[in-house]
């Protein structure tokens, strides 16, 4: 990703509004902005997903392939996240092989399913040492408004609830729908100016620091974290986004299960 | 199912989607759906579904790409990996780099380039879901996003396509179709003039054969077009 030149007057501007607790785009510190989700969006995905904060848009599609399983696990399937920020979906964003933003971006969303064991690798078993079902979660920029991260998540999760294996297509019985416990939910944080603030525009990433990423599961355990970028940030600052994201990936969880009711 | 057992028709002349021969698959335009770009469109082609990004004017970099007389399109053709039935392995390919040529040669031909010495404009076509006939597709939703940009053109450039299957000239072949059929003739019109800037063939057709396929794309292409000004008319107001 190219790195624009960021005035020293967008900071400026960023610092003065945080010390009157303040936004660019008027929210206050740990508001969202206006959320869209739509499952089911993607007619030869086998489970999808479309989230929409603010301006940024994203897509999760879930795919399955038969894999042979690894010798010295032969009775497990497999999870495979790949994120995609390809250049249609910002001036920023540069073709190529991946960046190592977008397989940061991938790897964080993984690791939070992946660690929160809403997938049970054991049930993607065809025949053991000879065939398991491979999960693979492909994640789509379409705009790039800031916080891909919180977006990707969402769809992702929202994706795989909603998906339906393919198992007669591959010849190995009925379709029967993806088994997934529980909705591990992502939250992220950016310091601007000075404080840390929840679901970050692009503007704000730019005159921002550092992130923190907090994927929580149901019973608010937490299943992974990242730190990003550079900075320095308190124990006290982490508690109070912490706290932040404990009610935040509640309200979201709920959201998604609506979803998947309405379907 | 194996090849020539595919039957496009049934009795009455009507074809597994619904369609007459000379019938197009519904085509519904939106433009401006990517807040972030400087230009855009979103497209649905029957179960075909693309969308288009334009950014730029920008500087030209590195500057061996610029040219001193006038600007570049760089133009990316890609199918996302949930665009198919099986997984498309992320990352460019041969089929993708040529219709990325082609489609950058076709719009290359309306653009006014001379406009924007040593700047690029950076045309990126992403299709979500495919069905048959994407580079059509993408070329038209790009000629939407480069006008949604406000890019100069001479005019924009449709891109439609009739082919053969089971030794009948269809208009718009779908998935079966296109698997199954014999020929493919897609082109890209300019519906003012009825000029051509894009143009490919495969496949077997009698010299009857073509002249009617082309036929059918020349009126196809005016049909695709009202739809484009529409969309554009939805977000501008005004005549076109």
């Amino acid at each position: 990703m190219a790195t624009p030149i960021i005035p020293s007057l967008l900071r400026e501007n960023l610092a003065a509004l945080a010390a009157d607790d303040a936004r660019l785009d008027g929210r206050s510190q740990f508001d969202g902005r206006d959320l869209e989700i739509e499952v089911d969006c993607l007619a030869n995905a086998e489970g999808s997903c479309r989230v929409r904060m603010g301006d940024t848009i994203v897509l999760a599609g879930v795919k399955f392939q038969i894999m042979t399983p690894y010798p010295d696990r032969p009775t497990q399937g497999g999870l495979m996240t790949s994120a995609e920020v390809r250049p249609v979906c910002g001036p920023n964003w540069e073709p190529g092989p991946p960046s190592p933003e977008s397989i940061e971006l991938g790897r964080v969303v993984d690791r939070g399913i992946r660690e929160s064991g809403c997938i049970n690798t054991e049930e993607l078993c065809i025949l053991p040492g000879e065939k398991a079902w491979q999960v693979i979660l492909d994640l789509f920029a379409i705009s790039d408004d800031g916080n891909l991260f919180d977006a990707f998540a969402l769809a992702a999760i929202a994706a795989l609830r909603t998906a339906t294996v393919p198992a007669e297509r591959f010849d190995v019985g009925e379709d029967y729908k993806l088994e997934v416990k529980g909705a591990p939910i992502m939250c992220s944080y950016h310091k601007v100016g000075g404080r840390f603030v929840y679901d970050a525009t692009h503007r704000e990433e730019l005159g921002g620091d550092e992130r923190i990423h907090i994927t929580l599961g149901n019973e608010g355990h937490v299943h992974s974290l990242q730190k990003g970028l550079r900075g320095i940030f308190t124990a006290a600052e982490f508690d109070e986004i912490m706290d932040a994201a404990q009610s935040r990936c509640a309200e979201l969880r709920a959201i998604v299960a609506e979803q998947e009711a309405s379907l | 199912m194996g090849y020539g057992d595919y039957q496009c028709m049934d009795a009455n002349g009507i074809r597994e989607d619904g369609r007459k021969a000379d019938e197009m698959r519904a085509v519904e335009i939106e433009c401006g759906v990517i807040p972030v770009a400087d230009g855009s469109a979103y497209i649905k082609w029957g179960k075909n579904e693309a969308i288009a990004a334009v950014y730029g004017p920008m500087e030209a970099h590195p500057r061996k790409i610029q040219r001193q007389d006038r600007a570049i399109l760089d133009v990316r053709y890609n199918m996302a990996p949930f665009s198919t039935t099986d997984r498309i392995r992320p990352g460019f390919n041969r089929r993708s780099r040529e219709i990325s040529k082609v489609t950058k040669d076709a719009l290359e031909s309306v653009v006014d380039l001379e406009l924007y010495p040593r700047s690029k404009i950076r045309v990126e076509i992403e299709i979500i879901c495919a069905e048959a006939g994407t580079r059509c597709c993408g070329i038209t939703a790009a000629s939407v996003a480069l006008a949604d940009a406000g890019i100069p053109m001479s005019d924009m450039v449709v891109s439609v396509a009739a082919g053969k299957c089971n030794g009948v000239v269809l208009m718009d072949l779908n998935k079966p179709e296109d698997n199954y059929g014999e020929a493919d003739l897609p082109m890209g019109i300019l519906p003012m003039t009825d000029e051509l800037v894009f143009l490919q063939m495969d496949g077997d057709l009698s010299m009857e054969e073509f002249k009617l396929c082309w036929d059918y794309n020349v009126k196809a292409a005016h049909d695709v077009h009202a739809i484009m000004v529409d969309a554009l008319q939805r977000r501008y107001g005004g005549d076109v």
